[in-house]
């Protein structure tokens, strides 16, 4: 069930407050929630959150015939379905308009963006290649659930191993886990989403990282997913408010250097967590 | 006979509960048997879908999502058994025509396949650990009226004869297994459990396997009540509501403290 409307005093309270911007949360305007992120016992399973936004990623893969028109590259599907976990208005079997935007920014970020690369996927030309699933969970949505699910989807990625596979002529071999180390994706670069939410009245200044209330009063939202070495992937407006080219390029700038805190951010974490695991043994 | 750990045919796997305090949903709860976790939700009593509104009492629906992969025909036979089996403990003629909406996330891959062997699969411990983690989002929610809390306990048999409480990966492929489900009510000091519901599968032997399994779930699901019992006392932050200005009259602040405690007490018998 739809919730209704925020109300009026919540919006006016909210415009006013923005103009001197202040935001309800304490944040600056241009500042993000601190993601937390969480791994599981199994490889490729996250939890992450920005303030009280939480997504589950987990990332599994298993061995199949590829498709006959890409005989040599892997194959990588996305499920991302908003159950009434995250918010009772998400009914399941019907997407809403959210979850519509999700799974299409999701799809040009994390595949279309050759991020993980297809081709070492790939066993045996023809007829066997890795499969690789990731599912993403939308636990809590207190605003902004693209920009947590693009980070926990990247970072599963990057997180998981799949087991060691060799090949001799036409023989297959996967060796378990227990007797050679699994071996990580090849993943040319790591895409970050950003987005920003614009209002109708000009005095009030964009906002990164929208929560709940913000996003629903919003009258734009532009998201931009770029990794670290400054190349965009994806910039995507959807109607909204006119923007001209100055501000535009502002944003992106704000996004260039937030991109960058965030890989510091996520190296750290995947380092100390990897750490504190027993994985190989030399 | 040995067990993984060196746990006892009728100990349970360290178990773990924490209440994660989703944002938009009324109560959740996340509740573990060692590394099988489930994460659970409840909204409720919300606005319902006409097809769905019941006249006499609200709808129950339960959602029960996989880790991976769209939610299938598993899923939703687990729905229909964790709405069976909830369904009685809970006073819905109170709250007609609204919906009590119960989300269910598996934290880890159920069903075969998962580990090395194929052919052990964890899904009655799953099964256990969403009835426990749905019951605990039910009481963190508070806003359900419930005649009692129900506990699940997953139990097998091993091949080489014993029966054993939450079977893991160390116990081998199982022979009989299922997973018991019971609602403990409480009169004052006095915990009575009653089996609502069982998945019981055993390939040979007569109906003595299934009431000494029956008896070896009970004891179990009693230290699960006693865990729950346990956790949910600290669920509760006790945050006094009033500011202390700066001038207090410190009797009136202690008065009004102390009958916070009061309330809280109150609350807390179930």
């Amino acid at each position: 069930m739809r919730p209704p409307s925020p109300s009026i005093p919540e919006k006016e309270f909210l415009f006013s407050s923005l103009k001197e911007s202040l935001r309800l949360d304490g944040r600056l305007p241009m500042e993000i929630r601190a993601p937390i992120l969480t791994f599981g016992d199994d490889l490729g399973w996250v939890e992450c959150s920005l303030g009280k936004t939480r997504v589950l990623a987990q990332v599994e893969g298993k061995m199949v015939k590829p498709l006959p028109e890409r005989p040599f590259e892997g194959m990588i599907t996305i499920h991302s379905e908003i159950s009434p976990m995250a918010s009772s208005e998400y009914e399941p079997g019907r997407p809403s308009d959210e979850e519509v935007t999700i799974t299409r920014m999701l799809d040009k970020v994390l595949k279309r963006s050759d991020a993980v690369d297809k081709e070492s996927l790939c066993i045996l030309a023809g007829q066997r290649v890795w499969h690789i699933r990731l599912t993403l969970h939308f636990l809590s949505d207190a605003g902004n659930m693209l920009d947590c699910a693009c980070l926990a989807g990247m970072v599963a990625l990057k997180h998981f191993r799949r087991p060691d596979v060799e090949v001799v002529g036409d023989e297959v071999t996967v060796h378990q886990p227990t007797e050679r180390a699994p071996i990580p994706l090849a993943i040319h670069h790591t895409p970050f989403c950003f987005t920003f939410a614009f209002f109708s009245d000009p005095a009030i200044p964009p906002v990164i990282d929208p929560t709940q209330l913000e996003q629903r009063l919003s009258a734009g939202v532009l998201s931009i997913a770029l990794n670290a070495q400054r190349e965009l992937c994806v910039l995507q407006k959807l109607g909204g408010v006119p923007l001209d080219t100055e501000e535009v390029l502002k944003i992106v700038n704000i996004a260039v250097q937030k991109a960058k805190e965030l890989n510091n951010i996520v190296d750290a974490r995947l380092k100390e967590d990897w750490a504190g695991r027993k994985v190989e043994v030399r | 006979m040995s067990r993984l750990n060196g746990r006892q045919p009728h100990e349970l796997r360290p178990i773990q509960i924490s209440f994660d305090g989703l944002a938009r949903v009324d109560g959740s709860a996340r509740f573990s048997f060692g590394p099988i976790a489930a994460l659970s939700s409840v909204s409720g009593p919300i606005e319902v879908r006409l097809a769905s509104e019941n006249a006499s009492q609200a709808t129950l629906e339960v959602l029960v999502r996989p880790l991976s992969n769209v939610p299938a025909t598993e899923s939703k036979a687990l729905a229909a058994t964790v709405r069976g089996l909830l369904t009685p403990s809970l006073i819905l003629v109170n709250n007609p025509r609204t919906l009590v909406q119960i989300v269910a996330q598996a934290l880890v891959p159920s069903g075969s396949g998962t580990g090395l062997d194929p052919k052990i699969s964890n899904a009655s411990a799953v099964t256990a650990a969403v009835v426990n983690a749905s019951t605990l989002a039910l009481l963190n929610s508070g806003s359900v009226p419930m005649r009692g809390v129900v506990c699940a306990v997953a139990v097998g048999r091993r091949k080489d004869g014993p029966l054993v409480v939450d079977p893991d990966a160390g116990d081998g492929a199982l022979d009989a297994e299922g997973c018991f489900a019971f609602m403990f009510t409480r009169d004052g000091d006095d915990v009575q459990a009653r089996c609502v519901w069982t998945n019981w599968k055993q390939g040979s032997g007569d109906e003595g396997v299934l009431s000494a399994a029956r008896e070896l779930a009970s004891q179990a699901a009693g230290d699960v009540y006693a865990a729950i019992h346990a956790n949910v006392e600290g669920m509760v932050n006790v945050k006094p509501a009033i500011v202390v200005l700066p001038t207090p009259k410190e009797a009136t602040v202690m008065e009004v403290k102390k009958e916070k405690e009061e309330e809280m007490e109150i609350k807390m018998e179930f």
